[in-house]
């Protein structure tokens, strides 16, 4: 397929390796975060990390919507999903996430009505075709998403449908990234920026990371290529002792994002004070809840939820992983008591989690390695 | 660097951009019909792009179309 075919050569990743090799000064360590799920995926999945230099470490970033969504979210809507006469939908493997008393699944299996969508257009749809019941939908993800689950609800209105609504998780890239240049713990060199969530917001958002933090970042996609141009471009940026925001993912990514996206989510969304980040804590304005011109959408209000706070199982290390302060196989339970078909923690259930692609891509490279 | 059998996009939060093309346009529903990278049809909403035409290269997210690709150039 055209733009994505032209960026999964083999022979020029071996070429753009080979300028990475030639660009990286002997002796220093360079520590860069991919910010995005999506890149984390990509990078274990075609093995992008084997073709750097050992002095070139990648850390994983909290772009995992999934990831980072805490479980007193879940104990949340596993809560709505037991409401008689309610349909809850949810994105695929959401259903495995634990709470702190099960699952979705588990709760599909003790008789409430959780049904799986890909997309909050046919969780509307189910909405139409089932008047006589309120359908919830469980909304997560960046900015990537948010604006599917905007449009969804203008559509919603639009056609006069009343028994839809939204539980609202979406969350927003920049506040986190922000906490995790603030955080102590952390030393990074620069950032593989989340290509897919600037065609929404656009690059110059990403603009306070090199004037505040004096770090670079160079927008990506997700192709192996890709990955490894961003890469290069960063540790040139280094070199030249450059410090700004890049854009590798010119073919898609304009400066300003999607102002049609922007303006549907301005008009359904409106900032929470504070939310929650599995890993991270509370950060305050980094999620979005329905307006109050949408408020008549608001599962939330429509019902009460239990909205209690509840910690990580003790053996779950997810909140190191999500901040880049351990890499997945470090964690006590990786692989052991924690693998994708039982996840203690929520970076094992999403494909998009590190421990999920490194589990899934990864161990073998590093098994060799041991070997 | 073959693609495997793994998901092209993820499963658990649709939160992946899948590259399309579109087939036909919007109808009465306001769904264009793409298709992926595996020549299967799928039903997107194309409400938050200005101009799409048929052969048009998207990015879709959870079911909408949130970018052009390959029109701008920064």
């Amino acid at each position: 397929m055209k733009f994505v075919d032209e960026y999964r050569d083999a022979e020029l990743g071996r070429a753009v390796a080979g300028e990475i090799l030639a660009t990286v000064e002997p002796g220093r360590h360079y520590k860069l975060m991919e910010v995005c799920g999506g890149h984390t995926h990509s990078i274990y999945r075609y093995g992008v990390d084997d073709l750097l230099p050992e002095n070139v470490e990648l850390v994983h970033g909290p772009g995992c919507p999934v990831c980072v969504i805490p479980m007193g979210r879940l104990d949340d809507a596993i809560s709505l999903a037991h409401q008689p006469n309610v349909i809850f939908t949810c994105f695929g493997d959401m259903l495995r996430v634990p709470g702190s008393h099960g699952t979705l699944l588990d709760a599909k299996a003790e008789g409430a009505d959780v049904r799986m969508v890909y997309s909050p257009l046919d969780a509307l749809r189910i909405a139409r075709e089932n008047p006589d019941r309120d359908v919830i939908f469980f909304a997560i993800g960046f900015e990537t998403t948010a604006p599917s689950t905007a449009l969804t609800l203008k559509r919603a209105r639009a056609d006069g449908i009343k028994n839809f609504f939204c539980m609202c998780n979406h969350v927003m890239i920049l506040p986190p990234l922000r906490a995790l240049l603030e955080s102590p713990d952390l030393r990074l060199d620069g950032f593989i920026g989340p290509g897919h969530v600037c065609t929404v917001v656009g690059a110059r958002p990403f603009e306070f990371i090199p004037v505040d933090y004096n770090k670079p970042i160079v927008i990506a996609g997700f192709e192996p290529l890709d990955l490894l141009q961003a890469i290069q471009m960063i540790l040139l940026q280094l070199k030249e002792g450059r410090c700004e925001v890049e854009n590798q993912y010119a073919r898609v990514v304009p400066n300003d994002g999607n102002l049609r996206a922007l303006e549907v989510m301005s008009e359904v969304f409106a900032l929470r004070p504070h939310f929650e980040w599995r890993g991270l804590g509370f950060i305050s304005q980094s999620a979005l809840k329905l307006s109050d011109d949408y408020a008549d959408f608001d599962a939330e209000l429509r019902y009460s939820v239990p909205g209690v706070r509840v910690a990580d199982p003790k053996a779950c290390q997810c909140g190191e992983v999500l901040k880049g302060v351990i890499k997945p196989w470090e964690c006590k339970v990786f692989g052991s008591a924690c693998t994708p078909e039982h996840a203690i923690g929520t970076c094992m259930v999403s494909p998009e989690g590190a421990c999920a692609a490194y589990y899934n891509f990864g161990r073998f490279a590093r098994e060799r390695e041991v070997v | 660097m073959e693609l495997d059998a793994a998901p092209a996009h993820c499963i658990t939060c649709s939160d992946e951009g899948l590259p399309m093309r579109v087939l036909v346009l919007a109808d009465e529903s306001g769904l264009a019909i793409c298709a992926d990278e595996s020549g299967a049809d799928q039903s997107v909403a194309i409400d938050l792009l200005e101009s799409v035409a048929v052969g048009d290269d998207i990015l879709v997210h959870a079911g909408v179309a949130i970018a052009h690709m390959g029109r701008c150039r920064a």
